[in-house]
């Protein structure tokens, strides 16, 4: 037993001696690729600066002429218009799916300076939509991995690289060397977060977010004027004063979401900065004359028309962040006195049934085995990933049947989904992907007084996820 | 999400992000006119516990325009006949 834990633990070195190995040699890769393709555009400009054309004559150097001539002639945009995007800073807060195309665009319009926050590293469920990491990028952080493609694509920009978290601490050092932001986010503490510290220093923000198959993208603080001017644009907190109740968030890893989908929206922020830098309308003296309302553009995939675009509000007269109200400070932000977990909420791990409610993966593998017929496992993970996979026998009964009115409680009926020959006494098990939804669907059945007949009912502890570790190695995570 | 007229008598009202997980509806058709004060009680009564749920945080607009919520006991704004009421919940995620 002790050698056996001896050579685990030996293996467990090795195993991360390699994986730190393979990860600098994906690094070392992706650096190279991004050097060839560098390279075969330095050749590019060399020749260029051999033409008798200088520099000095012209606002732009040669190649940009070449390099941003498609999107000049557009009479919009023009000579000035480039100018004005070769002179401006955008910041990208979050390198996902996103900021990977807006910041591709932003490149690519030759945005002179472009800043990217993220604290991530770049995972293979990320690669179908955010398209700026690659395969071989898998374990990079996020924003190293977009710099590199970004420079490749674009090398005469400069790019920062800010590789932790925005905080409410470092926000005002980070946010404060740019002219506009881009919320990229996925949260609601960094969606207040972001747009208090625009308030606060006068940054116009574009703020898009995206889930399954909708999306939503509004033009906040623009104009960027002073808190308590009724002629500046609404914030965050005039759109959305209350924050969602914590445990109704849901991440892109646990409802989904389609790459093109996400990526329309980041594309339409590229779009919402370059009309806003190339208009002049960047700064409060540059946007003034020109005020409009302040709209929300609503995207639904399945929906007729898939676009909306509705009106909103002005600024909101009692607002916390940007009224003549405002309680909010740059001390009382930076100093970290403003607790926005605290105010959005906590989703804590769900804990509401006792030990002899809950059972382990192992030991449900175990009573399968001994005997399959007198018992019933209901899954009740959203039908499209049980269809994924499930355990051989369970039954199907998602977790949105049971919210709402839509499951009564205690009616007397025998639930549809229970078959018929099974014994009244016979256990129930409960199972989910990671053993939250199970214990509040055991809570519900149990109330509804299905256990009555001296039946258990019980869920499998941390869900699906330890079926994998401790039984079905083969189990496929998603 | 349909772009169907309301029958006589109804509204259409649309659910974004979370308010359609929580109806499983995309759209429907309540009966109008309805004081905008009431509209969130209604929609209580049909899928219990969606005020506190979803419907807090919301944004809603009546015919594309953003509607501010009533206080204080006020009927603020009349839904009528034919209206296209939107239920617009923050989406955080990205």
């Amino acid at each position: 037993m002790d050698s056996a834990t001896k050579t685990a633990e030996r293996l467990r070195i090795q195993i991360a001696a390699t994986e730190e190995q393979l990860k600098n040699l994906k690094g070392q890769l992706a650096d190279l690729e991004a050097q060839s393709l560098g390279n075969s555009f330095q050749n590019v400009s060399v020749q260029e600066e051999l033409d008798p054309v200088t520099h000095e004559k012209w606002p732009l150097a040669a190649e940009d002429y070449k390099r941003y001539g498609r999107q000049m002639i557009v009479p919009n945009i023009g000579i000035q218009g480039q100018l004005r995007l070769k002179n401006a800073s955008v910041l990208i807060v979050g390198a996902g799916g996103l900021g990977c195309p807006a910041a591709a665009y932003i490149a690519g319009a030759g945005v002179g300076t472009i800043g990217i926050v993220d604290g991530d590293e770049v995972e293979t469920s990320n690669l179908h939509r955010q398209i700026l990491h690659s395969t071989s990028k898998v374990g990079m952080k996020k924003v190293d991995s977009a710099i590199l493609y970004l420079k490749s694509l674009n090398p005469n920009l400069k790019y920062n690289a800010h590789t932790s978290h925005l905080t409410p601490e470092n926000s005002q050092g980070i946010v404060s060397q740019y002219d506009l932001v881009l919320d990229c986010t996925d949260h609601p503490t960094s969606r207040y977060l972001i747009s208090d510290i625009c308030v606060l220093l006068q940054k116009p923000l574009v703020s898009a977010s995206a889930l399954r198959t909708d999306g939503q993208l509004i033009v906040l603080n623009s104009p960027p004027l002073l808190a308590g001017n009724e002629a500046g644009g609404p914030c965050y907190r005039c759109v959305f004063p209350k924050p969602p109740p914590a445990e109704s968030v849901v991440s892109c890893g646990d409802g989904g979401i389609l790459g093109p989908v996400v990526g329309v929206m980041g594309v339409l922020q590229a779009l919402e900065a370059t009309k806003l830098i190339a208009s002049g309308k960047l700064t409060s003296s540059g946007s003034e004359e020109a005020k409009k309302d302040a709209s929300m553009l609503l995207f639904s995939t399945n929906s007729n028309p898939p676009f909306r675009s509705v009106r909103l509000r002005s600024r909101r007269p009692k607002c916390f962040a940007c009224s003549a109200e405002a309680g909010l400070t740059l001390e009382g932000l930076s100093s970290g006195s403003l607790d926005y977990v605290l105010f959005c909420g906590i989703n804590v791990p769900v804990s509401i049934l006792g030990r002899d409610e809950r059972i382990e993966a192992k030991e449900y593998a175990k009573l399968k085995t001994e005997n399959r017929t007198d018992h019933l496992l209901v899954d009740v993970r959203e039908k499209v990933q049980f269809d994924i996979c499930s355990i051989e026998g369970s039954v199907n009964v998602p977790f949105s049947s049971f919210q709402g009115s839509r499951f009564k409680e205690g009616d007397g009926k025998q639930p549809t989904w229970i078959p018929q020959s099974l014994p009244p006494d016979a256990p129930i098990y409960v199972v989910c992907r990671l053993g939250n939804d199970s214990q509040v669907v055991t809570k519900r059945l149990k109330e509804s007084g299905l256990n009555k007949n001296g039946r258990y009912i019980g869920d499998i502890k941390g869900g699906l996820k330890s079926w994998k570790e401790q039984v079905d190695s083969s189990w496929p995570e998603y | 999400m349909g772009s169907s007229k309301a029958p006589p008598g109804h509204f259409t009202i649309l659910y974004f992000a979370s308010a359609n997980s929580y109806t499983s509806k995309d759209s429907e058709f309540l009966p109008a006119r309805l004081p905008l004060a009431k509209l969130f009680e209604t929609l209580d009564e049909k899928y219990g516990g969606m005020k506190a749920k979803v419907l807090e945080s919301c944004l809603v607009t009546i015919n594309l325009e953003y509607v501010d919520m009533p206080e204080n006991g006020e009927d603020g704004v009349i839904i009528n006949e034919d209206d296209e009421v939107a239920i617009i919940p923050p989406v955080s995620s990205g």
